[in-house]
């Protein structure tokens, strides 16, 4: 299983810090995919860290790795 | 050294040796709003030597809550944030050389502005000036810092060419902007949080103690408890066109034509013609009475109140549009009146 954790907006949209799904063996771009339909949220321009590193799309997820999803903001 | 850096040289990474290196240094805070006021003010305090601020804004009552360098009477006098930041900044260092512009980041301002720059501070509000400033940073080889905030979150990331990826390499495009600007306001700690991360890696990189520099993006929520660091070495991409090998700074490429954007959360368009112009106030607001338009002004900027629109309209030509968030709308009125 995997923890994913969610920063800033997305977090209010979902609802809840972070949720527990197996995306063993999905990429980034599959699990933003997946996550996009069921909490109607826009992934594309969202970072993603994969225990704490930065992830591109491509990126496959072992069973057991947390990602979280740090969406860029831009106000200053 | 003076007394007066004496507990910023008692630390014992600066020391005297860093503080003669700060205070030979010279940074350029792009914007000056709630992070550029409080990026500004530290690196003032901080004795660099000299330091250079632009903006395009004035300040308004709503600044107040957060943006440290300005009063009731900048609200009142409406002063451009540049110019009411470089006053008050005077009045707390009168040894650092203040710089202050008036008008908008662009390109071609970046590359007049980054002359003699060690470091780039982003205290902008907007993802194409970070961008230019990305590009700016990688062609100059300037290390910059991003900084942003919204609602009770933040984030900061330290760039520096030849080291570290740039923000092009993370990000690739430039991402929504609507899903920030409009969201849940801003509290004044999520500011002050961000500003401590970026002035922080400021004096690091000014002090040249390379080694303490934070190769990590910061980010945190400051209301819902939350705090990560994220690794972003690997993001470096050989193929980035602003850091790559075949480089074309995409971001400083320039269409020749007038400028409209809608800045953030504000309901309001900015209109800015494709060339700088010297616009004579005591002409055009004479024209604009006429017009039975309400206007008043100060040396910087018209403000004209046309109902349920009110038009701002600065020196260089550039004008602010309030109450609407329509750009042809916005391009109408601005040609409507300025031709």
């Amino acid at each position: 299983m995997n923890k994913i954790i969610f920063f800033a907006h997305l977090r209010d949209r979902v609802g809840e810090e972070s949720v527990t799904k197996d995306a063993g063996g999905k990429t980034i771009a599959e699990l933003k995919q997946l996550l996009s339909e069921e909490y109607a949220l826009k992934l594309d321009s969202v970072m993603a860290a994969l225990n704490e590193e930065f992830a591109s799309d491509d990126e496959v997820i072992k069973d057991g790795d947390t990602v979280a999803f740090i969406p860029p903001v831009s106000g200053g | 050294m003076s007394e007066r850096y004496s507990r910023q040289t008692l630390f014992p990474p600066i020391g005297n040796e860093g503080q003669g290196k700060i205070s030979s240094k010279q940074v350029l805070v792009v914007g000056a709003g709630a992070l550029g006021s409080g990026n500004a003010e530290v690196m003032i305090r901080a004795g660099v030597g000299k330091l250079t601020i632009i903006d395009r804004d004035y300040v308004e009552a709503s600044n107040l809550q957060r943006q440290q360098l300005y009063t009731e009477s900048d609200v009142a006098e409406k002063l451009p944030k540049a110019a009411a930041a470089e006053k008050r900044l005077k009045q707390i260092n009168s040894d650092v050389e203040i710089h202050s512009v008036i008008g908008d980041a662009t390109p071609e301002k970046l590359e007049e502005l980054i002359e003699g720059a060690d470091l780039i501070l982003d205290s902008t509000d907007n993802f194409e000036t970070r961008m230019a400033i990305n590009d700016i940073s990688q062609k100059y080889e300037i290390p910059w810092i991003y900084g942003a905030c919204v609602g009770s979150f933040g984030m900061s990331l330290t760039i520096i060419p030849g080291r570290t990826p740039c923000l092009n390499c993370l990000l690739k495009k430039i991402p929504i902007q609507g899903m920030t600007c409009d969201t849940g306001g801003i509290i004044a700690p999520a500011v002050q949080m961000v500003i401590a991360h970026q002035a922080a890696e400021a004096l690091k990189i000014l002090a040249e103690d390379w080694d303490a520099v934070r190769t990590a993006m910061v980010s945190f929520d400051l209301w819902q408890n939350q705090y990560s660091s994220m690794k972003v070495s690997k993001a470096k991409d050989e193929g980035c066109l602003s850091c790559g090998e075949k480089r074309t700074y995409p971001y400083l490429q320039t269409e020749n034509m007038m400028k409209s954007t809608i800045l953030c959360g504000r309901d309001t368009v900015q209109i800015r013609p494709p060339k700088e112009r010297e616009i004579e106030f005591g002409e055009l607001a004479q024209q604009l009475k006429s017009l039975g338009y309400q206007v008043k002004g100060n040396p910087y900027l018209l403000s004209v109140d046309m109902g349920e629109q009110r038009l701002v309209i600065f020196k260089d030509g550039r004008a602010l549009i309030h109450g609407t968030k329509d750009l042809m709308q916005a391009k109408s009125i601005y040609q409507r009146l300025m031709g």
